[in-house]
Protein backbone atom coordinates (compact mmCIF):
# COMPACT_ATOMS: atom_id res chain seq x y z
CA UNK A 1 0.00 0.00 0.00
CA UNK A 2 1.29 3.50 -1.09
CA UNK A 3 0.91 6.43 0.50
CA UNK A 4 -1.78 8.19 -1.50
CA UNK A 5 -2.05 12.00 -2.33
CA UNK A 6 -4.46 13.92 -0.87
CA UNK A 7 -5.37 15.38 -3.85
CA UNK A 8 -6.16 12.22 -6.02
CA UNK A 9 -8.23 11.69 -2.73
CA UNK A 10 -10.09 14.89 -3.32
CA UNK A 11 -9.99 14.04 -7.42
CA UNK A 12 -11.98 10.54 -6.87
CA UNK A 13 -14.37 12.11 -4.61
CA UNK A 14 -15.09 14.53 -7.22
CA UNK A 15 -15.69 11.85 -9.69
CA UNK A 16 -17.74 10.38 -7.92
CA UNK A 17 -20.04 13.19 -7.15
CA UNK A 18 -20.18 13.41 -10.71
CA UNK A 19 -21.49 9.65 -11.30
CA UNK A 20 -23.83 10.22 -8.75
CA UNK A 21 -24.88 13.58 -10.36
CA UNK A 22 -25.72 11.62 -13.58
CA UNK A 23 -29.12 11.87 -15.22
CA UNK A 24 -30.16 8.05 -14.46
CA UNK A 25 -33.28 6.50 -16.12
CA UNK A 26 -35.42 4.68 -14.53
CA UNK A 27 -33.97 1.04 -14.85
CA UNK A 28 -30.65 2.69 -14.28
CA UNK A 29 -31.15 3.80 -10.85
CA UNK A 30 -31.86 0.56 -9.44
CA UNK A 31 -28.98 -1.43 -10.12
CA UNK A 32 -27.32 2.02 -9.76
CA UNK A 33 -24.36 2.42 -7.09
CA UNK A 34 -23.70 4.35 -4.31
CA UNK A 35 -20.75 5.88 -6.03
CA UNK A 36 -19.73 8.31 -3.40
CA UNK A 37 -20.03 5.71 -0.61
CA UNK A 38 -17.96 2.92 -2.14
CA UNK A 39 -15.38 5.58 -2.52
CA UNK A 40 -14.90 7.02 0.92
CA UNK A 41 -15.59 3.58 2.40
CA UNK A 42 -12.32 2.34 0.68
CA UNK A 43 -10.79 5.75 1.20
CA UNK A 44 -11.23 5.64 5.26
CA UNK A 45 -9.96 1.55 5.01
CA UNK A 46 -6.98 2.10 3.26
CA UNK A 47 -6.00 6.24 3.69
CA UNK A 48 -7.23 6.84 7.42
CA UNK A 49 -4.66 9.54 7.17
CA UNK A 50 -6.70 11.40 4.76
CA UNK A 51 -10.38 10.35 5.12
CA UNK A 52 -12.06 10.23 8.11
CA UNK A 53 -15.44 9.84 9.51
CA UNK A 54 -16.36 13.74 8.92
CA UNK A 55 -15.18 13.23 4.92
CA UNK A 56 -17.48 10.82 4.91
CA UNK A 57 -20.02 12.21 6.72
CA UNK A 58 -19.66 15.08 4.63
CA UNK A 59 -19.76 13.13 1.22
CA UNK A 60 -23.10 12.25 2.50
CA UNK A 61 -24.39 15.44 3.00
CA UNK A 62 -23.37 15.64 -0.57
CA UNK A 63 -25.35 13.03 -1.85
CA UNK A 64 -28.85 14.40 0.48
CA UNK A 65 -28.12 17.65 -1.55
CA UNK A 66 -27.92 16.29 -4.77
CA UNK A 67 -31.27 13.63 -4.19
CA UNK A 68 -33.12 16.65 -2.89
CA UNK A 69 -33.62 14.19 0.31
CA UNK A 70 -33.92 15.24 4.51
CA UNK A 71 -31.16 17.05 5.19
CA UNK A 72 -28.81 14.61 7.28
CA UNK A 73 -30.20 11.67 6.53
CA UNK A 74 -27.66 10.29 4.21
CA UNK A 75 -24.67 11.42 6.11
CA UNK A 76 -25.78 10.35 9.13
CA UNK A 77 -25.96 6.53 8.07
CA UNK A 78 -22.87 7.31 5.87
CA UNK A 79 -21.27 8.64 9.66
CA UNK A 80 -22.63 5.21 11.32
CA UNK A 81 -21.29 3.29 8.59
CA UNK A 82 -17.48 4.66 8.41
CA UNK A 83 -17.71 3.83 12.62
CA UNK A 84 -18.66 0.55 11.62
CA UNK A 85 -15.99 0.20 9.05
CA UNK A 86 -13.32 1.86 11.00
CA UNK A 87 -13.75 -0.90 13.75
CA UNK A 88 -11.69 -3.88 11.78
CA UNK A 89 -9.75 -1.33 9.87
CA UNK A 90 -6.37 -2.60 11.62
CA UNK A 91 -7.28 -5.97 11.30
CA UNK A 92 -8.04 -5.39 7.67
CA UNK A 93 -4.57 -7.02 6.59
CA UNK A 94 -4.92 -10.46 7.85
CA UNK A 95 -8.21 -10.75 5.82
CA UNK A 96 -8.24 -12.89 3.05
CA UNK A 97 -9.94 -11.58 -0.52
CA UNK A 98 -13.61 -12.99 0.65
CA UNK A 99 -13.75 -12.16 4.01
CA UNK A 100 -12.74 -9.20 3.00
CA UNK A 101 -15.40 -9.09 0.16
CA UNK A 102 -17.98 -10.20 2.79
CA UNK A 103 -17.16 -7.54 5.32
CA UNK A 104 -17.70 -5.05 2.60
CA UNK A 105 -20.76 -6.49 1.72
CA UNK A 106 -21.97 -6.05 5.45
CA UNK A 107 -21.17 -2.17 5.41
CA UNK A 108 -23.06 -1.50 1.58
CA UNK A 109 -26.05 -3.43 3.15
CA UNK A 110 -26.00 -1.55 7.06
CA UNK A 111 -25.94 1.32 4.86
CA UNK A 112 -28.91 0.51 2.54
CA UNK A 113 -30.84 -0.92 5.61
CA UNK A 114 -30.29 2.38 8.28
CA UNK A 115 -31.47 4.60 5.11
CA UNK A 116 -34.50 2.41 5.08
CA UNK A 117 -35.15 2.99 8.42
CA UNK A 118 -34.90 6.63 8.02
CA UNK A 119 -37.22 6.79 5.48
CA UNK A 120 -39.87 4.56 6.99
CA UNK A 121 -39.69 6.36 10.12
CA UNK A 122 -40.53 9.51 7.89
CA UNK A 123 -43.25 7.89 6.52
CA UNK A 124 -41.84 6.13 3.47
CA UNK A 125 -43.02 2.64 1.61
CA UNK A 126 -41.22 -0.51 1.74
CA UNK A 127 -39.78 -0.66 -1.54
CA UNK A 128 -39.81 -4.27 -3.27
CA UNK A 129 -36.46 -6.64 -3.73
CA UNK A 130 -34.70 -4.61 -5.72
CA UNK A 131 -33.94 -2.71 -3.69
CA UNK A 132 -30.95 -4.79 -2.22
CA UNK A 133 -29.57 -4.98 -5.97
CA UNK A 134 -27.33 -1.82 -5.66
CA UNK A 135 -24.61 -3.91 -3.25
CA UNK A 136 -23.90 -5.60 -5.95
CA UNK A 137 -22.89 -3.10 -8.15
CA UNK A 138 -21.28 -1.40 -4.85
CA UNK A 139 -19.15 -4.67 -4.83
CA UNK A 140 -18.12 -4.12 -8.42
CA UNK A 141 -17.43 -0.55 -8.06
CA UNK A 142 -15.18 -1.81 -4.69
CA UNK A 143 -13.15 -4.20 -6.95
CA UNK A 144 -12.50 -1.61 -9.57
CA UNK A 145 -10.93 0.94 -6.64
CA UNK A 146 -9.11 -2.20 -5.61
CA UNK A 147 -7.56 -2.71 -8.95
CA UNK A 148 -6.85 1.23 -9.45
CA UNK A 149 -5.66 1.89 -6.36
CA UNK A 150 -4.12 -0.85 -4.67
CA UNK A 151 -5.08 -3.93 -2.37
CA UNK A 152 -6.21 -3.67 1.14
CA UNK A 153 -5.28 -6.83 2.34
CA UNK A 154 -2.08 -7.91 2.61
CA UNK A 155 0.06 -9.21 -0.32
CA UNK A 156 0.64 -12.89 -0.20
CA UNK A 157 4.41 -13.19 -1.01
CA UNK A 158 5.56 -11.31 2.75
CA UNK B 1 1.65 12.70 4.76
CA UNK B 2 0.88 11.52 8.10
CA UNK B 3 -0.63 14.23 9.40
CA UNK B 4 -1.23 13.89 12.69
CA UNK B 5 2.10 12.65 13.16
CA UNK B 6 3.54 15.75 14.94
CA UNK B 7 0.40 16.58 16.91
CA UNK B 8 1.29 16.93 20.73
CA UNK B 9 0.71 14.29 23.10
CA UNK B 10 -1.53 15.19 25.90
CA UNK B 11 0.49 13.94 29.11
CA UNK B 12 -1.43 11.81 30.41
CA UNK B 13 -2.63 10.01 27.56
CA UNK B 14 -0.93 7.04 26.72
CA UNK B 15 1.01 7.41 22.92
CA UNK B 16 -1.64 5.69 20.76
CA UNK B 17 0.22 3.51 17.71
CA UNK B 18 -2.18 4.81 15.43
CA UNK B 19 -2.51 8.45 15.49
CA UNK B 20 -6.20 9.46 14.52
CA UNK B 21 -7.05 12.12 16.37
CA UNK B 22 -10.07 12.18 18.04
CA UNK B 23 -11.53 8.93 18.80
CA UNK B 24 -13.84 7.28 16.18
CA UNK B 25 -16.38 6.76 18.55
CA UNK B 26 -16.40 10.55 19.78
CA UNK B 27 -16.02 11.58 15.73
CA UNK B 28 -19.53 9.53 15.24
CA UNK B 29 -21.14 10.86 18.38
CA UNK B 30 -20.64 14.11 17.23
CA UNK B 31 -21.23 13.72 13.31
CA UNK B 32 -24.94 11.54 14.44
CA UNK B 33 -25.86 14.96 16.39
CA UNK B 34 -24.86 17.09 13.86
CA UNK B 35 -27.29 15.26 11.41
CA UNK B 36 -30.04 14.38 13.76
CA UNK B 37 -30.32 18.46 14.40
CA UNK B 38 -30.23 18.81 10.61
CA UNK B 39 -32.47 16.63 9.78
CA UNK B 40 -34.82 18.11 12.54
CA UNK B 41 -34.40 21.73 11.53
CA UNK B 42 -34.80 20.81 7.94
CA UNK B 43 -38.10 18.94 8.69
CA UNK B 44 -39.40 21.70 11.05
CA UNK B 45 -37.59 24.80 9.86
CA UNK B 46 -37.22 26.67 6.36
CA UNK B 47 -33.66 27.71 7.15
CA UNK B 48 -31.62 25.25 5.00
CA UNK B 49 -32.91 25.56 1.64
CA UNK B 50 -31.03 28.65 1.05
CA UNK B 51 -28.06 25.90 1.58
CA UNK B 52 -29.56 24.18 -0.42
CA UNK B 53 -29.59 26.62 -3.15
CA UNK B 54 -26.20 27.71 -3.14
CA UNK B 55 -25.27 24.12 -3.16
CA UNK B 56 -27.44 24.26 -6.23
CA UNK B 57 -25.72 26.90 -7.76
CA UNK B 58 -22.21 25.59 -6.86
CA UNK B 59 -23.03 22.60 -8.31
CA UNK B 60 -24.39 23.60 -11.65
CA UNK B 61 -21.35 23.22 -13.72
CA UNK B 62 -21.00 19.66 -12.36
CA UNK B 63 -24.51 18.71 -12.89
CA UNK B 64 -24.10 20.09 -16.68
CA UNK B 65 -21.13 18.04 -17.28
CA UNK B 66 -22.79 15.13 -15.66
CA UNK B 67 -25.86 15.15 -18.15
CA UNK B 68 -23.44 16.30 -20.82
CA UNK B 69 -22.94 12.02 -22.38
CA UNK B 70 -26.49 11.66 -22.28
CA UNK B 71 -27.24 14.78 -24.23
CA UNK B 72 -24.73 14.18 -26.51
CA UNK B 73 -26.48 10.67 -27.13
CA UNK B 74 -29.38 12.28 -27.77
CA UNK B 75 -28.08 14.86 -30.24
CA UNK B 76 -26.29 12.40 -32.24
CA UNK B 77 -29.35 10.51 -32.58
CA UNK B 78 -31.48 13.11 -33.45
CA UNK B 79 -28.79 14.14 -36.28
CA UNK B 80 -28.93 10.46 -37.91
CA UNK B 81 -32.96 10.40 -37.61
CA UNK B 82 -33.40 9.34 -40.95
CA UNK B 83 -35.12 11.72 -43.86
CA UNK B 84 -38.45 9.46 -44.14
CA UNK B 85 -38.99 9.94 -40.46
CA UNK B 86 -38.81 13.27 -40.41
CA UNK B 87 -41.42 13.77 -43.20
CA UNK B 88 -43.81 11.07 -41.85
CA UNK B 89 -43.73 13.19 -38.79
CA UNK B 90 -44.53 16.63 -40.38
CA UNK B 91 -47.39 15.03 -42.10
CA UNK B 92 -48.54 13.36 -39.11
CA UNK B 93 -48.30 16.69 -37.19
CA UNK B 94 -49.77 18.80 -39.70
CA UNK B 95 -53.10 16.55 -40.08
CA UNK B 96 -52.76 17.14 -36.45
CA UNK B 97 -52.49 20.77 -36.67
CA UNK B 98 -55.75 20.71 -39.00
CA UNK B 99 -57.66 19.14 -36.71
CA UNK B 100 -56.54 21.15 -33.82
CA UNK B 101 -57.01 24.05 -35.79
CA UNK B 102 -60.42 23.14 -36.27
CA UNK B 103 -61.57 22.63 -32.84
CA UNK B 104 -59.69 25.80 -31.66
CA UNK B 105 -62.09 27.93 -33.95
CA UNK B 106 -65.40 26.78 -32.03
CA UNK B 107 -63.33 26.64 -28.92
CA UNK B 108 -62.92 30.79 -29.18
CA UNK B 109 -66.67 31.02 -29.81
CA UNK B 110 -67.15 29.21 -26.82
CA UNK B 111 -64.84 31.12 -25.10
CA UNK B 112 -66.50 34.65 -26.38
CA UNK B 113 -69.67 32.67 -25.64
CA UNK B 114 -68.37 31.93 -21.62
CA UNK B 115 -66.97 35.20 -20.97
CA UNK B 116 -70.28 36.89 -22.40
CA UNK B 117 -72.68 34.96 -20.13
CA UNK B 118 -69.94 34.93 -17.30
CA UNK B 119 -70.32 39.16 -17.30
CA UNK B 120 -73.65 38.62 -17.74
CA UNK B 121 -74.20 36.47 -14.23
CA UNK B 122 -71.52 38.97 -12.67
CA UNK B 123 -69.56 36.05 -12.46
CA UNK B 124 -65.56 35.98 -12.16
CA UNK B 125 -63.69 35.53 -15.68
CA UNK B 126 -62.25 32.07 -16.16
CA UNK B 127 -59.16 31.44 -15.13
CA UNK B 128 -56.96 30.96 -18.12
CA UNK B 129 -52.79 29.93 -16.90
CA UNK B 130 -49.97 30.84 -19.17
CA UNK B 131 -47.66 28.40 -19.42
CA UNK B 132 -44.17 27.48 -19.36
CA UNK B 133 -42.26 24.30 -21.40
CA UNK B 134 -39.88 22.41 -19.29
CA UNK B 135 -37.76 19.99 -20.29
CA UNK B 136 -37.59 16.89 -17.65
CA UNK B 137 -33.63 16.16 -17.23
CA UNK B 138 -33.54 13.01 -14.83
CA UNK B 139 -36.65 11.04 -12.99
CA UNK B 140 -34.90 12.01 -9.74
CA UNK B 141 -32.25 10.27 -7.85
CA UNK B 142 -33.48 9.07 -4.94
CA UNK B 143 -35.48 5.33 -5.50
CA UNK B 144 -38.32 6.33 -2.57
CA UNK B 145 -39.55 10.05 -3.65
CA UNK B 146 -41.42 10.31 -6.78
CA UNK B 147 -40.02 13.51 -8.36
CA UNK B 148 -38.73 14.62 -11.55
CA UNK B 149 -36.89 17.63 -12.20
CA UNK B 150 -37.03 19.86 -14.82
CA UNK B 151 -34.78 22.28 -16.45
CA UNK B 152 -36.45 25.22 -15.31
CA UNK B 153 -35.74 27.04 -12.05
CA UNK B 154 -36.43 30.09 -10.14
CA UNK B 155 -34.41 32.21 -13.32
CA UNK B 156 -37.31 31.77 -15.16
CA UNK B 157 -39.84 32.67 -12.93
CA UNK B 158 -40.97 29.50 -11.69
CA UNK B 159 -42.43 29.22 -7.93
CA UNK B 160 -43.39 26.55 -5.80
CA UNK B 161 -46.70 25.37 -5.88
CA UNK B 162 -47.30 25.76 -9.74
CA UNK B 163 -48.76 22.80 -12.14
CA UNK B 164 -47.39 20.67 -14.20
CA UNK B 165 -49.08 18.70 -17.09
CA UNK B 166 -48.05 17.17 -20.44
CA UNK B 167 -50.49 16.65 -23.37
CA UNK B 168 -52.88 14.46 -21.90
CA UNK B 169 -53.02 15.38 -18.37
CA UNK B 170 -51.68 16.54 -15.06
CA UNK B 171 -48.51 14.99 -14.04
CA UNK B 172 -47.55 16.59 -10.36
CA UNK B 173 -46.75 20.30 -8.91
CA UNK B 174 -43.88 22.12 -8.39
CA UNK B 175 -42.51 21.53 -4.89
CA UNK B 176 -38.89 22.88 -4.83
CA UNK B 177 -37.35 25.36 -6.70
CA UNK B 178 -33.66 25.92 -7.63
CA UNK B 179 -32.15 28.62 -9.72
CA UNK B 180 -31.69 26.42 -12.81
CA UNK B 181 -33.80 23.27 -12.09
CA UNK B 182 -36.97 22.66 -10.34
CA UNK B 183 -38.34 19.68 -8.75
CA UNK B 184 -42.29 18.11 -9.45
CA UNK B 185 -43.62 15.74 -6.98
CA UNK B 186 -45.79 13.70 -9.40
CA UNK B 187 -49.52 13.14 -8.54
CA UNK B 188 -48.73 9.43 -7.78
CA UNK B 189 -46.45 10.33 -4.62
CA UNK B 190 -47.66 9.45 -1.47
CA UNK B 191 -47.84 13.48 -0.19
CA UNK B 192 -49.31 14.65 -2.89
CA UNK B 193 -53.30 15.19 -2.94
CA UNK B 194 -55.67 16.89 -5.66
CA UNK B 195 -58.65 17.90 -5.49
CA UNK B 196 -60.59 16.39 -8.35
CA UNK B 197 -64.37 15.88 -10.13
CA UNK B 198 -65.91 13.25 -11.83
CA UNK B 199 -66.43 14.57 -15.26
CA UNK B 200 -69.56 12.31 -15.66
CA UNK B 201 -71.87 13.98 -12.56
CA UNK B 202 -69.68 16.70 -11.53
CA UNK B 203 -69.09 14.44 -7.75
CA UNK B 204 -66.23 16.51 -6.53
CA UNK B 205 -63.53 14.57 -4.06
CA UNK B 206 -59.88 14.22 -3.37
CA UNK B 207 -57.73 11.91 -4.78
CA UNK B 208 -54.58 10.75 -3.06
CA UNK B 209 -51.01 9.24 -4.32
CA UNK B 210 -50.07 5.75 -3.79
CA UNK B 211 -46.56 5.98 -4.38
CA UNK B 212 -44.57 3.36 -5.79
CA UNK B 213 -47.97 1.48 -7.46
CA UNK B 214 -48.38 4.75 -9.67
CA UNK B 215 -52.15 5.05 -9.03
CA UNK B 216 -54.06 6.86 -7.22
CA UNK B 217 -57.06 6.20 -4.30
CA UNK B 218 -59.86 8.34 -3.60
CA UNK B 219 -60.55 7.65 -0.11
CA UNK B 220 -63.82 8.73 1.87
CA UNK B 221 -66.56 8.57 -0.87
CA UNK B 222 -69.22 6.21 0.95
CA UNK B 223 -70.20 2.72 -1.08
CA UNK B 224 -73.11 3.87 -2.58
CA UNK B 225 -71.73 6.76 -4.09
CA UNK B 226 -72.29 7.14 -8.26
CA UNK B 227 -69.13 6.26 -9.73
CA UNK B 228 -67.92 3.58 -12.41
CA UNK B 229 -64.73 1.39 -13.53
CA UNK B 230 -63.76 4.13 -16.40
CA UNK B 231 -65.03 7.41 -15.03
CA UNK B 232 -62.97 10.17 -15.76
CA UNK B 233 -61.32 12.51 -13.13
CA UNK B 234 -60.69 15.68 -14.05
CA UNK B 235 -59.32 18.42 -11.71
CA UNK B 236 -62.10 20.77 -10.10
CA UNK B 237 -59.89 23.95 -9.86
CA UNK B 238 -61.00 24.66 -6.12
CA UNK B 239 -57.86 24.81 -4.66
CA UNK B 240 -56.28 27.39 -7.07
CA UNK B 241 -53.71 25.48 -8.13
CA UNK B 242 -54.98 23.26 -10.63
CA UNK B 243 -56.99 24.51 -13.21
CA UNK B 244 -60.52 23.19 -13.92
CA UNK B 245 -61.04 20.45 -16.45
CA UNK B 246 -57.01 19.14 -16.45
CA UNK B 247 -57.61 15.36 -16.62
CA UNK B 248 -56.17 13.60 -13.93
CA UNK B 249 -56.75 9.80 -13.88
CA UNK B 250 -59.61 7.25 -14.95
CA UNK B 251 -61.08 4.71 -12.31
CA UNK B 252 -59.59 1.54 -12.63
CA UNK B 253 -60.88 -0.57 -9.67
CA UNK B 254 -64.20 -0.25 -7.06
CA UNK B 255 -63.72 -2.31 -4.28
CA UNK B 256 -66.60 -2.40 -1.49
CA UNK B 257 -66.02 -4.77 1.67
CA UNK B 258 -68.66 -5.43 4.32
CA UNK B 259 -66.96 -3.80 7.40
CA UNK B 260 -65.59 -0.64 6.04
CA UNK B 261 -68.76 3.02 5.37
CA UNK B 262 -66.19 3.44 2.42
CA UNK B 263 -65.53 2.10 -1.28
CA UNK B 264 -62.02 1.59 -1.90
CA UNK B 265 -61.50 3.33 -5.30
CA UNK B 266 -58.36 2.90 -7.47
CA UNK B 267 -57.74 4.95 -10.48
CA UNK B 268 -55.06 5.30 -12.91
CA UNK B 269 -53.30 9.00 -13.98
CA UNK B 270 -53.93 9.63 -17.68
CA UNK B 271 -50.98 11.31 -17.97
CA UNK B 272 -47.50 9.24 -18.50
CA UNK B 273 -46.38 10.30 -15.68
CA UNK B 274 -43.46 8.54 -16.07
CA UNK B 275 -42.54 8.74 -19.56
CA UNK B 276 -42.13 12.35 -21.46
CA UNK B 277 -39.54 14.43 -22.16
CA UNK B 278 -41.16 17.68 -22.34
CA UNK B 279 -43.96 19.16 -19.76
CA UNK B 280 -45.78 22.19 -19.20
CA UNK B 281 -45.45 24.28 -16.55
CA UNK B 282 -48.64 26.31 -15.55
CA UNK B 283 -48.54 29.78 -14.11
CA UNK B 284 -52.16 30.74 -12.50
CA UNK B 285 -52.51 34.63 -12.69
CA UNK B 286 -51.83 36.55 -9.74
CA UNK B 287 -54.54 37.26 -7.68
CA UNK B 288 -54.73 41.23 -8.45
CA UNK B 289 -55.12 40.46 -12.18
CA UNK B 290 -58.28 38.81 -11.18
CA UNK B 291 -59.37 41.51 -8.53
CA UNK B 292 -58.94 43.82 -11.66
CA UNK B 293 -61.67 42.01 -13.83
CA UNK B 294 -64.22 42.03 -11.18
CA UNK B 295 -63.57 46.14 -9.82
CA UNK B 296 -66.80 46.86 -9.91
CA UNK B 297 -68.77 43.76 -8.86
CA UNK B 298 -69.73 42.17 -5.97
CA UNK B 299 -66.49 39.71 -4.89
CA UNK B 300 -67.55 36.24 -5.59
CA UNK B 301 -65.34 32.98 -4.74
CA UNK B 302 -63.12 31.59 -6.86
CA UNK B 303 -65.33 28.67 -7.69
CA UNK B 304 -68.66 30.59 -7.64
CA UNK B 305 -70.93 27.40 -8.95
CA UNK B 306 -72.77 27.13 -5.69
CA UNK B 307 -73.27 30.83 -5.98
CA UNK B 308 -74.81 31.47 -8.95
CA UNK B 309 -78.31 30.50 -8.46
CA UNK B 310 -77.62 33.38 -6.12
CA UNK B 311 -76.24 35.88 -8.69
CA UNK B 312 -78.83 34.86 -11.19
CA UNK B 313 -81.35 36.33 -8.91
CA UNK B 314 -79.87 39.41 -8.52
CA UNK B 315 -79.02 39.54 -12.27
CA UNK B 316 -82.50 38.53 -12.90
CA UNK B 317 -83.72 41.80 -10.66
CA UNK B 318 -81.65 44.03 -12.47
CA UNK B 319 -82.22 42.64 -16.07
CA UNK B 320 -85.09 44.45 -16.86
CA UNK B 321 -83.49 47.61 -17.18
CA UNK B 322 -80.43 46.19 -18.41
CA UNK B 323 -79.82 46.68 -21.99
CA UNK B 324 -78.71 43.55 -24.17
CA UNK B 325 -77.74 43.20 -27.47
CA UNK B 326 -78.53 39.17 -27.51
CA UNK B 327 -81.31 38.14 -26.09
CA UNK B 328 -84.51 39.15 -27.50
CA UNK B 329 -82.93 37.37 -30.70
CA UNK B 330 -81.19 34.03 -28.98
CA UNK B 331 -84.12 33.20 -26.31
CA UNK B 332 -86.53 32.91 -29.54
CA UNK B 333 -84.72 30.45 -30.85
CA UNK B 334 -84.14 28.27 -28.20
CA UNK B 335 -87.78 27.81 -27.04
CA UNK B 336 -88.60 27.43 -31.19
CA UNK B 337 -85.56 24.57 -31.80
CA UNK B 338 -87.49 21.28 -30.95
CA UNK B 339 -90.44 22.83 -32.90
CA UNK B 340 -88.72 23.76 -36.53
CA UNK B 341 -87.41 21.69 -38.62
CA UNK B 342 -84.28 23.05 -38.87
CA UNK B 343 -83.67 22.39 -34.87
CA UNK B 344 -85.18 19.66 -35.40
CA UNK B 345 -81.72 18.04 -37.14
CA UNK B 346 -79.78 19.12 -33.78
CA UNK B 347 -82.35 17.08 -31.74
CA UNK B 348 -82.26 13.83 -33.36
CA UNK B 349 -78.67 12.68 -32.75
CA UNK B 350 -79.80 12.35 -29.18
CA UNK B 351 -82.69 11.11 -29.89
CA UNK B 352 -81.34 8.57 -32.15
CA UNK B 353 -79.14 6.23 -29.81
CA UNK B 354 -82.06 5.98 -27.50
CA UNK B 355 -84.32 4.50 -29.79
CA UNK B 356 -82.50 1.42 -30.54
CA UNK B 357 -82.70 0.35 -26.99
CA UNK B 358 -85.76 0.67 -26.30
CA UNK B 359 -87.40 -2.27 -28.73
Amino acid sequence: MKPVKFSTFLFTMLVGLTFQLYPWSNTGIIIRPDFLLVIMIYWLLQAPYHCNIGWVWFAGLLVDLSTGSLLGQHALTFAVTAFLGLIYQRRLVLFNRWQLYLYVIFLFGAQRALILLLKLFAGGELPDWTYGLPVISDLILWQCMIIWFGELTRPKKL
Amino acid sequence: MLKGIHQQLDPQESPAFFIQGPKPFSRLMFFCTLSLVMMAVDARFDYLSQVRQWFSTALHPLEVLASAPNEWGRNINTYFTSHNQLIQDNFKLKQQALIDHAALQRLATVDAENVHLRTLLAGDLPIIPQATLGEVLHMGRDPFSNIITLNRGSRHDITPGQAVVDEQGVVGQITRVYPFTSEVTLITDKKLSIPIQIERNQLRAIAFGEGKRNTLDIPYLPTSVDIKVGDKLVTSGIDGVYPAGLAVAVVTQIKQSQDSPFAKIISRPIAGVNNHKHVLILKMPDTPAMNQASENRPVLPRNNAQHLDQSVVEVLQKNNAAVDPHPATETPVLDAAPASPDGGAAATPENTPATPEHP
